[in-house]
């Protein structure tokens, strides 16, 4: 029932962008202006979720939706407008990533990784992992120590699975618009994912050791 | 119990809801039963959850305002890069015409000499020469042409800011039409092929090639209109690339007085001049100084100033003027007031 209702949900959005879409190929500002501010944020939190930085993650949302209005006429509906803009915004995304070798943590070193942690925060991690009952998430997201954590555990994922999870786990996406979005198999989604959170599952644990 | 390959994908698929209803079934038994593989469906039920509970960043208010500060940059970038660009090509191309245009000269003459050298001695030398002498040819009185002045050729552009935009483009669309003929200057109207532009969110510059006598013309047009802006700013190209001078709070007549210049030095000059008249005009209380910066003007080329009123239709110029040289290469930029 939940699944029917989203997808409907989705539809609905789909249909209202499209009705804004052709307003804005009729050359009407106002429709573009609607589109921007409905995603605006949304494009940003998945964008400063892989990135990481604020002022970067203003300035990519700025050039993504540059690059929508720049390409508007060539967008052909195939897809959803929701799907065409995140893969404008991921792919100028991964690009501005691959530049900054800043954004790149690919060490796994415990000692390393502990030591970056305070013993509090160690402790509420510790809490969290061996917790055997589901942890109610909106607690969890008042928890500053734990967000921390997530966030640079998140930042020791490469690029490409960053950027699989964020969809998923934080825009909520399904496998398939995922697929879409980043012009991979359904196949890779499915991979890719299962390892990031293995890898993730693995950097926690390395910190706690 | 039988290891099952691709366990934590299938369990991953699991969590998110993306199995067939089969499927999913079967995986929900295996974790019933198994302690194992529950213990991972809950590691990895964990890491969903702990990505999940990252709070949704807001964006910054101002986005949408600097996509549109954004979209109105990158036309003037474009089109100043294009300048630069197509000066350095037309050199480039200047210089290989000079040079091919060298090599045929020099190939012709090897060939002349050596045709000579064959052909010459022969038919030159065994006939008779026959002199007769002959009354030189009156000489008749032609009138030359004198040497023709050519003025320096002038690029650059003149940026309008006003809260009358509409108005204000209008007007000079006009102007233009009616001033200059229509291969002197480029309609850079993208409004079919350009979304922002058809949105109206950039206004794209006019790019003007032409002689001194229609940007006179249109110069003494645009005079009008000069107390309908807040600012104008005319940015002269030196002959160092990528150097310009700025010249703030510039009127008509200050930018006939610099373009009309036959001498790219001292246009310079005049250019800098007003610069800094302009600019201690602006920073001095009252303003007292702009009357005496237009007496300066007194020794400098003044354009024929039409009377027009504001929507008065103006008068149609006729294409048969005499062809001159297209060496004022301006751009005018018009930009809504804050």
């Amino acid at each position: 029932m939940d699944i029917y209702a989203s997808k409907r949900r989705i539809d609905i959005s789909s249909e209202k962008d499209a009705v804004l879409v052709r307003r804005c190929w009729q050359g009407d500002s106002a429709a573009m202006e609607e589109l921007i501010v409905k995603y605006q944020s949304r494009i940003y939190n998945v964008i400063l979720k892989i990135c990481a930085d604020p002022d970067d993650a203003a300035e990519l949302t700025q050039e993504t939706f540059v690059k929508v209005i720049e390409n508007i006429d060539s967008f052909e509906g195939r897809s959803g407008f929701y799907t065409w803009v995140f893969r404008i915004a991921v792919n100028l995304t991964l690009n501005y990533c691959q530049r900054n070798a800043r954004l790149r943590f690919s060490s796994l070193d415990a000692s390393e990784a502990k030591a970056q942690y305070s013993s509090q925060e160690n402790r509420v991690l510790k809490e969290f992992l061996s917790d055997n009952s589901s942890p109610d998430p909106a607690a969890m997201a008042q928890n500053k120590e734990l967000y921390e954590i997530a966030v640079e555990s998140l930042m020791k994922l490469d690029d490409a699975q960053r950027a699989v999870v964020v969809l998923r786990d934080i825009e909520g996406m399904n496998y398939a618009r995922i697929a879409k979005v980043l012009d991979i198999e359904l196949g890779t989604v499915r991979s890719r994912l299962s390892r990031a959170r293995s890898k993730l599952r693995q950097i926690l644990e390395a910190i706690l050791q | 119990m039988k290891e099952i390959p691709n366990m934590d994908e299938l369990l991953n698929s699991f969590i998110d809801g993306e199995l067939p209803a089969r499927q999913q079934t079967e995986v929900q038994r295996l974790v019933n039963h198994e302690e194992k593989i529950a213990q991972r469906l809950q590691q990895l039920q964990k890491c969903k959850m702990l990505l999940n509970s990252l709070p949704v960043a807001e964006a910054p208010p101002q986005i949408l305002e600097s996509v549109k500060a954004s979209l109105a940059r990158k036309p003037q970038l474009a089109e100043q890069s294009s300048v630069f660009d197509e000066r350095a090509g037309t050199r480039h191309l200047l210089g290989r015409k000079v040079f091919a245009a060298a090599a045929m000269l020099g190939l012709v003459g090897i060939l002349t000499a050596v045709v000579y050298t064959i052909v010459a001695p022969e038919t030159v030398t065994q006939r008779p020469v026959a002199v007769e002498r002959r009354e030189p040819a009156p000489t008749v009185d032609v009138v030359k042409p004198g040497p023709t002045i050519v003025a320096a050729p002038f690029s650059g552009r003149l940026e309008l800011r006003t809260s009358y935009l509409p108005a204000v483009v209008a007007f000079i669309n006009r102007a233009i039409e009616d001033n200059v003929p229509s291969d002197e200057w480029i309609a850079s109207d993208q409004s079919n092929v350009n979304p922002a532009h058809r949105m109206g969110w950039v206004k794209e510059p006019h790019a003007l090639i032409c002689g001194s006598e229609s940007f006179n013309l249109l110069l003494a047009e645009l005079g009008n209109i000069w107390d309908k802006l807040d600012s104008a700013v005319l940015f002269v190209d030196t002959e160092v690339f990528g150097e310009q001078v700025v010249v703030d709070a510039v009127t008509a007549e200050q930018i006939s007085g610099i373009v009309n210049q036959d001498d790219s030095k001292r246009r310079m000059e005049v250019a800098k001049d007003f610069a800094v008249l302009n600019n201690m005009a602006e920073h001095l209380p009252g303003r007292e100084i702009l009357a005496a910066i237009d007496d300066t003007t007194v020794g400098l080329i003044t354009p024929p100033k039409p009377v027009l009123t504001w929507n008065q239709k103006t008068e149609k110029k006729s294409p048969a003027r005499t062809k001159e040289n297209k060496n004022i290469h301006l751009t005018i930029t018009v930009v809504g007031g804050d």
